[in-house]
């Protein structure tokens, strides 16, 4: 029954979008621009029927509604509720719903906001379209509510890596994200079509721009973090296709809040923050594509119907088209550049848009060549850290450096050359506190490290120094946090590379073992069972020089499906996470493969991301308030 | 450059990009465990297991008039099954055996070879089974036949007797 009505408000929810799109067609075309009732009529319907839509595949996965075909392959009567729910979105109908449903949302909310009626026609428009498509897709491909008949008595679970709470909270901040890029998409494309697109526009996108960052930096983090304690093996980034499909939206839009400031502040840079626009939408649109058209095979990658994967294909590189297309027609040509000097903060902006652009670049080329050239030729090659740490790192030091002093130069006059007591107070200092650290913790350097640690700590100090000479602190203090947060990041990131320590080996019960710096006693194990899984803990003590530290990690064996889970055991001081999985050994019976990792600064890591996502939230909330 | 002509060029490129994801689409995913058939081994050096030398170079194996590749593990329980395959192949039919330890621990290949016998005139570690991706493997275990470095047969999973007498066969030839 519920079924029934989803679907219903799945097929309403079409029909009054194609009512909306042909009510602003014909706005558009009288330029009357006055019927805003019945725009707003229709758009927050669609809204709404998308919501009911969405509660009721949510309500059918509670009560465990198995005529669902979603439902019967993605759940399971002895699961945790709250797995249940999150199953409504851990599967690829589901998060299809999901995703139209924060078109939605952010059209709605973006209707309610005091824009003029003419942007905001256009902009609705926009978005209806990109409603009309993914609701085409979904009802033709991947009907959430598809029902079966006879109505089987159990359904087949989820996988048991994602019935984790936190992958219940991830792909909604990640679709937040992704999926939020959408509205200054279509905020552009209004702004282009009606030539509207100047510091007016600027203005009001910032707040576009930058909460969907904050919720996607989050996204990416959560993501990242369920990665390093449930994956097992002490990594938090693997450059595997699927993360980097999310970080490429992520550069885009860092550059294009960055290229946003120079047209707000000194509207210049119109077509090129136009053009990253509609490019960090599209990267969101391409990560769609890689993870939802079954091109990579991942935990992510839910959908194996090639139809779907056409669809996709065919789907973006429309909206990618029409939408360069309308760019290369109506991109704003405005002649008076101002003056031009070059030490300006203009072109600080421009050389950090260079870099994030590089970055994204060679993540774009690592991930989608492999594939490509696979297709083509069928020679298989695998693209690795390697690759991303060799081509990354020299460019990231003179990221890191210009960052340092971009933020410091004063919009209008050109700073000779940029305050050269910046770098008398600046070198010394971040010099200092890097030969101290390396000299103190680190038995071998290395020239990588060692720039890392200290460009890092050159711009932890610069944003401090900032920090301290602000005057009026709320203006730029997100700013300040998120670039503060992203040196510690940085500077977490070099640490935990060089200082990480990884033991492997296989243990008896009461064997214990010393390696390295570390003695290592396994204690005991114990077996308990649980409402969906078995679990089987070992009590490990780990002894490191005077500190001793007891670990318990397990392995699952899950029922429906039948499947084994290494769970991890962290502990944490905030300084180092002292890291244990276990797994079965198949070859010695008696014994169990035990991996011990020793991770430096890894809350550090976590820590930075939040402070990154932190500046973006709170400055989102300072635009609201303006 | 006139607006008509940068849409259809973009239009062009776009055309492009369609093809070639079509193309990844429609690509069959699995690996064509035949596609090194014929060809010559790729070029590897791999840390030798037991000693510290010889390395495991892939020009050793070029030298070699007639040998067998064997990727093997200690965690693979079909490894275990065709093991006395191999100690067979190589005590009573004298063939030159090399093994391409794949992402195991050295202790455990170690002991794993301790315990069943060690087949190999040589093994080479392939820790994060690179080399196995270079030959088109799938996983272990693996055997390749090779003819003065040039792959001639390749067989997936445990070795059997009619495998045995294929390699046999292959070496009489």
């Amino acid at each position: 029954m519920a079924g029934y009505i989803g679907n219903l408000a799945l097929f309403f929810s079409l029909i009054f979008n194609c009512f909306l799109i042909f009510s602003l067609i014909r706005e558009i075309k009288n330029s009357t621009f006055k019927n805003s009732k019945i725009i707003n009529f229709f758009n927050n319907s669609i809204f709404f029927l998308l919501l009911i839509s969405f509660l009721t595949l949510i309500y059918c996965f509670i009560v465990s509604d198995f005529s669902n075909v979603a439902v019967y392959q993605n759940s399971h009567t002895t699961k945790p509720l709250i797995y249940k729910i999150s199953g409504a979105w851990g599967n690829h109908e589901g998060s299809m719903v999901l995703f139209i449903l924060i078109l939605s949302l952010f059209s709605f909310v973006f209707a309610r906001t005091k824009v003029s009626e003419k942007l905001k026609f256009y902009t609705v428009f926009f978005q209806s379209i990109l409603i009309l498509i993914f609701l085409i897709f979904l009802i033709l491909t991947s009907n959430p509510f598809d029902q079966m008949d006879p109505k089987p008595s159990q359904g087949l679970g989820l996988n048991p890596i994602l019935q984790d709470p936190l992958l219940a909270i991830h792909p909604p901040f990640l679709y937040f994200g992704y999926v939020g890029f959408s509205l200054v998409f279509s905020f552009a494309l209004a702004g282009l079509v009606t030539n509207n697109f100047d510091k007016s526009w600027s203005k009001i996108a910032n707040f576009w721009i930058i909460l969907p960052w904050s919720l996607l930096t989050v996204g990416i983090g959560l993501g990242s973090f369920w990665a390093y304690y449930e994956l097992g093996w002490g990594g938090y980034w693997f450059w595997d296709p699927v993360e980097n499909a999310s970080l490429m939206p992520w550069l885009a839009a860092t550059a294009l809040i960055h290229s946003n400031i120079v047209t707000l502040k000194k509207d210049k840079l119109h077509s090129w923050t136009a053009l990253l626009s509609i490019f960090t939408f599209i990267m969101s649109l391409l990560g769609t594509f890689l993870v939802r058209s079954g091109v990579l095979n991942s935990v992510h990658a839910f959908a194996n119907d090639p139809y779907r994967g056409v669809y996709i294909l065919s789907t973006i590189l429309f909206i990618t088209f029409f939408s360069l297309a309308i760019f290369i027609i109506k991109s704003p040509k405005k002649s008076s550049y101002g003056e031009y000097s070059f030490l300006q903060k203009d072109n600080f902006i421009l050389i950090n848009n260079c870099f994030l652009i590089f970055f994204l670049s060679v993540i774009l080329v690592g991930t989608v060549y492999p594939i490509i050239l696979d297709a083509i030729s069928g020679k298989s090659i695998s693209v690795g850290p390697v690759y991303y740490h060799t081509i990354l790192a020299p460019f990231l030091f003179a990221f890191l450096f210009f960052m340092s002093h971009g933020p410091l130069i004063s919009w209008n006059k050109e700073d000779k050359f940029l305050q050269i007591k910046n770098f008398k107070i600046f070198f010394p200092i971040s010099i200092a506190i890097s030969l101290v650290i390396i000299f103190y913790f680190f038995d071998y350097k290395d020239i990588i490290l060692i720039l890392g640690l200290l460009f890092s700590i050159y711009l932890i100090v610069s944003v401090i120094f900032d920090w301290i000479s602000q005057k009026k602190l709320s203006l730029n203090f997100g700013r300040l946090v998120s670039h503060l947060g992203f040196g510690t990041l940085i500077f977490a990131i070099f640490v935990n590379a060089y200082l990480s320590k990884e033991i492997n080996t296989a243990m008896k019960v009461g064997e214990e073992i010393t390696i390295q710096e570390f003695v290592i006693k396994f204690k005991s194990i114990n077996r308990i069972k649980k409402e969906n899984y078995e679990e089987v803990f070992g009590n490990f003590l780990v002894t490191n020089k005077k500190k001793q530290v007891e670990l318990t990690p397990s392995i699952r064996k899950y029922d429906q499906p039948v499947q084994f889970t290494s769970e991890t055991s962290i502990k944490t001081n905030f300084i180092v996470d002292y890291y244990f999985a276990i797994n079965l050994s198949e070859f010695e019976k008696d014994k169990i493969m035990v991996r011990f990792y020793y991770k430096p600064l890894m809350f550090w890591i976590w820590f930075s991301i939040l402070l990154i996502a932190f500046g973006g939230i709170y400055q989102t909330f300072r635009l609201r308030n303006e | 450059m006139n607006n008509k002509y940068k849409i259809i060029i973009l239009g062009i490129t776009i055309v492009i990009i369609f093809i070639l994801f079509l193309r990844v689409l429609n690509s069959d995913k699995t690996y064509q465990p035949n596609q090194m058939i014929g060809k010559k081994i790729p070029e590897f050096i791999l840390e030798n297991l037991l000693n510290k030398n010889p390395k495991l170079d892939s020009n050793i194996l070029s030298g070699k008039d007639f040998a067998v590749l064997n990727i093997w593990a200690s965690w693979c329980i079909p490894c275990r099954i065709e093991h006395p395959f191999l100690m067979d192949l190589k005590n009573k039919n004298q063939i030159d055996i090399i093994g391409l330890n794949y992402k195991d621990e050295g202790g455990n290949a170690k002991n794993f070879l301790k315990k069943y016998g060690n087949p190999f005139s040589l093994i080479g570690v392939d820790k994060k089974g690179e080399v196995a991706i270079q030959l088109g493997a799938y996983g272990v275990p693996e055997t390749y036949v090779l003819k003065k470095g040039k792959i001639i047969f390749k067989h997936i999973g445990p070795l059997n007797e009619d495998t045995v007498n294929k390699i046999l066969e292959l070496q009489n030839k």
